[in-house]
């Protein structure tokens, strides 16, 4: 109890903090990319299972962890590519397909991984890899340089989404499809393609969120490894304003309130686990409810195109 | 695409041609064999109603629709455009009626969507600044790169949309109803605007049905009716009323009410206030009075507080201070039912959103407020048979086209649906109504029928108040005009005592003695 | 004449025989997790194999499973679904289970349903409970844990303070205590029985509060075996199931789970005529429950003839521990 705000405990939240964003960071981001061109894809935590599940097999079976990240993405972007061609070309309710996206991502990474591994096994995931100099750095070191590539890759991911989607031509034409997906095609912009391409990118970065749990977090596969994270993901979105910036605030704030009571439980101090347990997501809602702003909301979300309905 | 080639279709495309055009969709025929041309430099307007086919053509001719039959031949080259990204760089631009903007963006993000960069995959918007501002210039259209497109008044959005087409190097620039939401002074400087750009050696196809503006603006005038050309002529050679004679296919009475003694006074606004959707006070104290047997006239350009005072009159929207009296009695806190019922009835300017429900039939919509009189019930139960006789009465005594009673409402045309809401709302004999754009998006034949049940109704003693943004309209019908502006009343005139430009630079916002001064 | 109608009978008799003797007990089992979760289900779907491969195989014994039932409902439809299609036994092997099966097995008076883990058996004839006495593991675990750490810091993680996820760590708490008055133990409940990365989450903060021994309960517990095998040098004490296999460098004992027992009991019973009607407790005593000590950890002489004697005290009722 009296130790609460010593500097041992302060680090190990911050610590703790870093490691449950990571997946959170590769999939809301993705789901930034999607939802900025007008595509709400609810199908995140399917994605990220099932590439969590072929990122461990692949590294269980080769011990290369680098082509179980691969496999990761590769499963990420046909799962998009399924996404799009049902959602896109097929112009089915967004809501719908993503909710059978999970469905199929769920059902076949537990037969998968029954028929294919059958127990729970563990690997030996990403090392932590120190960064020179910077991991020397007193109290802040240890905590933010001295993590896994996988982690490191996340953190610099927001940098680089907010890069593409503000200052590329890329980016101006995944956000107008997503505003006013009519004015794009009227200016020759391949509305569908573009569409495509943010939602397998999306895709690609929510199988990256899986191998980066089964491959760096906690080394395992286990059925239903995600938990749910993938809605919690899509939830960040909201909460970040379809931005990158603000996606990293809220997982950051999700994941250091979730590690916060965690500690508050290890140390004993006297409040109901219950309680403990829904902090994270009480405080989600209570920041939703201070900070939503639907003007940056994509007007067209969840809006298949066609032409020539004005 | 080099600036070398730019630079030359920017003043040039050569003649345009569209030869033996069919297009059809399901059920339509929206272009049947369709000619027409364009010459370098010419200003050639395409006149018709709503659904005679002139957007279809120009989106065909825009890359977004691909012809059934006939071609397209530019500088005597048959050419097929797969998309709007073909069209543009064959020098083709085209400014849509609902603007193709991403109001999220910035003016210059709006102009460089789309068009490659000089920094690769990097967006170069300081290069597109200096070009937009340098094209402004030369062709007199203000505006501010760096501001967002939803901060900006309609005449700027559609400066915008004239940039872009620039912007790309568009040698023909295709209007598609471009005047629709202007005030007659934004309409001048517009077209002050394609004057320039005509000395500049571009082409214009000005899509419209307003003929004063056609006739003002173009070199030649083709009129298409039913997706059929019905003949093109010389602006200089050709009358008003032939050309109306064209577009309707026969001769259209002009409006002329009797002048008729205003009864009783039926309604009575007092300092009404309310708020917009936004959140800002859309209507600042407005105070007006009707009377029995007289429509008042209400103009102004969309957007200044007409919805809100229809929405407010009919009880949808809450007023935030002041009275709305009807026959003496305080309704302002009266719900929409309780309107209804006193004899108010309501023709909304949203007729698909607040008039009529898409997926109901004939008969559902005509019932959607009296299933719930005696009249129509037994008991708890509906008396299908009598609601039958009474929507087929409707239908046939405002001349509904439809297939069947049975007929979804959202396949029947604008007027059709308009005729069959006025047809329900005047089956009550309601003793006032207002009508809310009446005629919007309407056929000129519907439009004059409407026109002239609303006359007959004030002949009946309804007191109407008449909400539009066309003057021809507001001009035609009223007994007296108030002109709206900003959420406020600039001056309620009588019919003849002020000319159309004079209510334009009220509408404007000019005060009401500054206008009538202005000779 | 007389001795052919007298082989007749015998060949009627001898044919109702063999046809006794062939036809198979047909056994289903709804699960809420998956069989291979190296815990809850798993150790009562090893067992139902135990059992068939002892009986003679699937002649004798039809096992069918329905697992990762974690919605209610679904197991509800799937339970009167088995006993509709002629399963003698019906095992929901969940405690959440407990109103579906009061009320499908009042419709299907002929089949034995078995249901764990509670002790309720709603007063029907046909209904068994079970359960496991984890407790009594759990201060065996605790014991070794307290005798073990160096760091006098030990950590528990679970999901829910219900059923036998609470009842193993009171025991374990209880154990600590009856061995070492000094040491310090944190608990973390994560709210979730599948959330295997907030699990590893608290396993490590837990050693980063300086942990050197973990245990815990619930499928997801493998987050905070896979935490602590990635730390190194911590201690880990299972339960529910033999958890070696996971990480055979941390392991010091599991509590394990062995119902073969009592299924061998309910079947033999179901042949006598009684479909149910009792409650089965696992205990160290009846053999229900056994500690298996990891062989491949270097477990000191002196403490496991301690831990051993403790767990004679516990079967003969000499340590009372309190679930």
């Amino acid at each position: 109890m009296k130790n609460i705000f010593s500097l041992n405990v302060i680090s190990g939240i911050l610590n703790t903090m870093i490691a449950l964003a990571t997946p959170y960071l590769y999939a809301a981001i993705g789901e930034v990319f999607a939802q900025t061109a007008g595509v709400v894809n609810l199908g995140v935590d399917g994605i990220m299972l099932l590439s969590a599940f072929a990122a461990f097999y692949v590294a269980l079976v080769t011990g290369n962890l680098w082509l179980g990240l691969l496999a990761a993405a590769v499963v990420g972007l046909l799962m998009g590519l399924l996404m799009s061609f049902v959602s896109v070309s097929l112009k089915a309710e967004q809501g719908v397909s993503g909710i059978g996206l999970y469905m199929l991502g769920l059902g076949l990474s537990s037969l998968l991984f029954k028929v294919m591994i059958g127990t729970v096994k563990t690997i030996e995931g990403f090392k932590p890899v120190e960064l020179p100099l910077l991991s020397a750095i007193p109290f802040l070191g240890p905590i933010l340089f001295r993590n896994n590539i996988l982690v490191y890759a996340a953190f610099l991911l927001v940098p680089i989404a907010w890069f593409v989607l503000e200052k590329t031509t890329f980016g101006l034409k995944v956000k107008s499809v997503g505003q006013n997906p009519a004015a794009a095609d009227s200016l020759g912009i391949n509305v569908d393609r573009i569409r495509y391409v943010s939602v397998c990118i999306g895709a690609v970065l929510a199988g990256l969120a899986g191998a980066s749990l089964s491959i760096s977090l906690t080394n395992l596969f286990q059925d239903n490894l995600t938990a749910g994270m993938g809605f919690i993901a899509v939830a960040l979105v909201y909460f970040g304003g379809w931005s990158p910036v603000g996606v990293l605030g809220g997982a950051l704030l999700f994941s250091v309130v979730n590690s916060f009571q965690l500690w508050m439980q290890v140390l004993g101090v006297n409040i109901p686990s219950g309680v403990a347990v829904m902090l994270p997501y009480l405080l989600t809602i209570v920041a939703l409810c201070v900070t939503v702003n639907r003007v940056r909301q994509p007007a067209a979300l969840n809006k298949p195109f066609e032409r020539g309905e004005s | 695409m080099s600036k070398t080639a730019q630079e030359v279709l920017k003043r040039k495309t050569g003649r345009v041609e569209m030869r033996n055009i069919v297009k059809c969709f399901p059920g339509v025929r929206a272009n049947s064999q369709v000619c027409f041309d364009v010459d370098p430099g010419e200003v050639h307007a395409l006149l018709g109603e709503n659904g005679a086919g002139k957007s279809t053509l120009m989106r065909q001719l825009y890359g977004m629709y691909r012809p059934d039959e006939g071609e397209i031949i530019i500088d005597g080259v048959p050419t097929s455009f797969r998309s709007p990204a073909d069209a543009i760089s064959a020098g083709i631009g085209m400014i849509h009626q609902h603007f193709m903007l991403v109001p999220t963006l910035t003016v210059a993000q709006n102009v460089a969507l789309g068009q490659a960069s000089s920094r690769g995959p990097l967006l170069d918007l300081k290069v597109v600044t200096a070009r937009i501002i340098e094209l402004a210039e030369e062709y007199g259209l203000k505006v501010d790169p760096e501001a967002f497109v939803w901060q900006l008044s309609v005449g700027e959005q559609q400066r915008i949309e004239i940039l872009k087409a620039l912007y790309r190097g568009a040698g023909l620039i295709i209007l598609d109803e471009p005047t629709a939401v202007l005030t007659p002074q934004e309409v001048e400087d517009l077209f002050k605007t394609f004057r320039r750009m005509v000395a500049e050696g571009h082409s214009l196809i000005f899509i419209s049905h307003k003929l004063n503006e056609v006739l003002a603006i173009s070199d030649r005038i083709t009129v298409l009716r039913d997706g059929k050309v019905i003949g093109t002529r010389a602006a200089k050679d050709v009358s008003r009323s032939e050309l109306v004679g064209m577009m309707v296919g026969r001769e259209i009475k002009a409006l002329d009410p009797r002048p008729r003694e205003a009864g009783v006074e039926l309604l009575r606004v007092e300092d009404l206030h309310a708020m917009g959707d936004r959140g800002m006070e859309a209507l600042c104290g407005v105070s007006f009075a009707v009377r029995s047997g007289e429509i008042l006239g209400l103009a102004g350009v969309s957007g200044n507080g007409q919805r809100e005072l229809d929405e407010c009159l009919a009880g949808m929207r809450k007023s935030s201070g002041g009275k709305v009296l009807y026959k003496g009695r305080d309704i302002s806190h009266c719900t929409l039912n309780e309107r209804v019922d006193a004899g108010m009835a309501y023709i909304p300017e949203e007729r698909m959103r607040d008039g009529a429900i898409r997926e109901f039939s004939v008969q559902e919509n005509v019932f959607l407020h009296d299933h719930e009189s005696p009249e129509f019930r037994h008991g708890i139960f509906l008396d299908f048979a009598k609601m039958r006789s009474h929507a087929e009465a409707l239908v046939h005594d405002f001349a509904v086209k439809t297939p069947s009673l049975d007929t979804p409402i959202k396949n029947l045309s604008g007027g059709n649906i308009q005729k069959l809401i006025m047809a329900r709302e005047l089956s009550r004999k309601p003793g006032f109504l207002v009508a809310a754009q009446p005629t919007r998006g309407v056929d000129i034949g519907a439009s004059e029928y409407i026109h002239q049940r609303l006359l007959e109704q004030r002949e009946a003693g309804t007191g109407i108040l008449l909400v539009s943004e066309d003057l021809d309209e507001i001009m035609g019908l009223s007994d007296r005009i108030a002109i709206m502006y900003e959420g406020r009343i600039m001056g309620i005139l009588d019919r003849g005592q002020a000319s159309v430009e004079q209510i334009g630079f009220m509408m404007a916002g000019v005060e009401m003695g500054e206008a009538l001064s202005a000779r | 004449m007389k001795s052919r109608r007298l082989t007749a009978i015998a060949l009627i008799a001898v044919l109702f025989a063999a046809a006794a003797v062939a036809a198979p007990i047909r056994i289903a089992v709804i699960m809420p997790s998956a069989t291979t979760d190296l815990a809850f289900s798993q150790s009562m779907y090893s067992a139902l194999l135990s059992v068939q491969k002892d009986m003679g195989g699937e002649s004798a014994l039809v096992l069918k499973h329905t697992d990762n039932m974690f919605n209610v409902p679904d197991a509800a439809a799937a339970i009167r679904d088995y006993a509709s299609q002629g399963f003698d036994v019906v095992i929901a092997h969940g405690s959440q289970y407990g109103s579906s099966v009061q009320e499908v097995a009042k419709d299907f008076p002929k089949v034995t349903f078995a249901w764990g883990t509670d002790v309720n058996t709603f007063g029907l004839s046909n209904v068994y409970a079970y359960t496991a006495a984890a407790e009594q593991g759990g201060f065996v675990n605790g014991f070794l844990a307290a005798k073990l750490t160096k760091s006098k810091k030990v950590g528990v993680t679970g999901p829910v303070k219900v059923g036998d996820a609470k009842t193993y760590v009171d025991g374990f708490l209880q154990g600590i205590q009856y061995a070492d008055k000094s040491i310090t133990v944190s608990e973390t409940w994560t709210g979730s029985f599948s959330d295997v990365a907030l699990m590893s989450a608290a396993a490590k903060t837990h050693i980063a509060n300086g942990a050197d021994s973990l245990t815990g309960s619930s499928q997801s517990v493998v987050g905070s075996i896979g935490a602590a095998k990635d730390k190194g040098g911590i201690l880990w004490f299972g339960t529910q199931f033999e958890q070696t296999s996971l990480a055979p460098a941390l392991v010091v004992a599991s509590q394990v789970y062995d119902w073969t027992a009592m299924l061998k009991e309910i079947i033999a019973k179901r042949k006598a005529g009684s479909l149910g009607g009792s409650t089965y407790v696992l205990t160290l005593a009846n053999g229900g429950l056994k500690i298996a000590y990891n062989p491949g950890y270097a477990l000191p002489a002196a403490i496991k003839t301690a831990a051993d004697a403790t767990i004679k005290s516990i079967a003969n009722g000499s340590i009372k521990v309190q679930p």
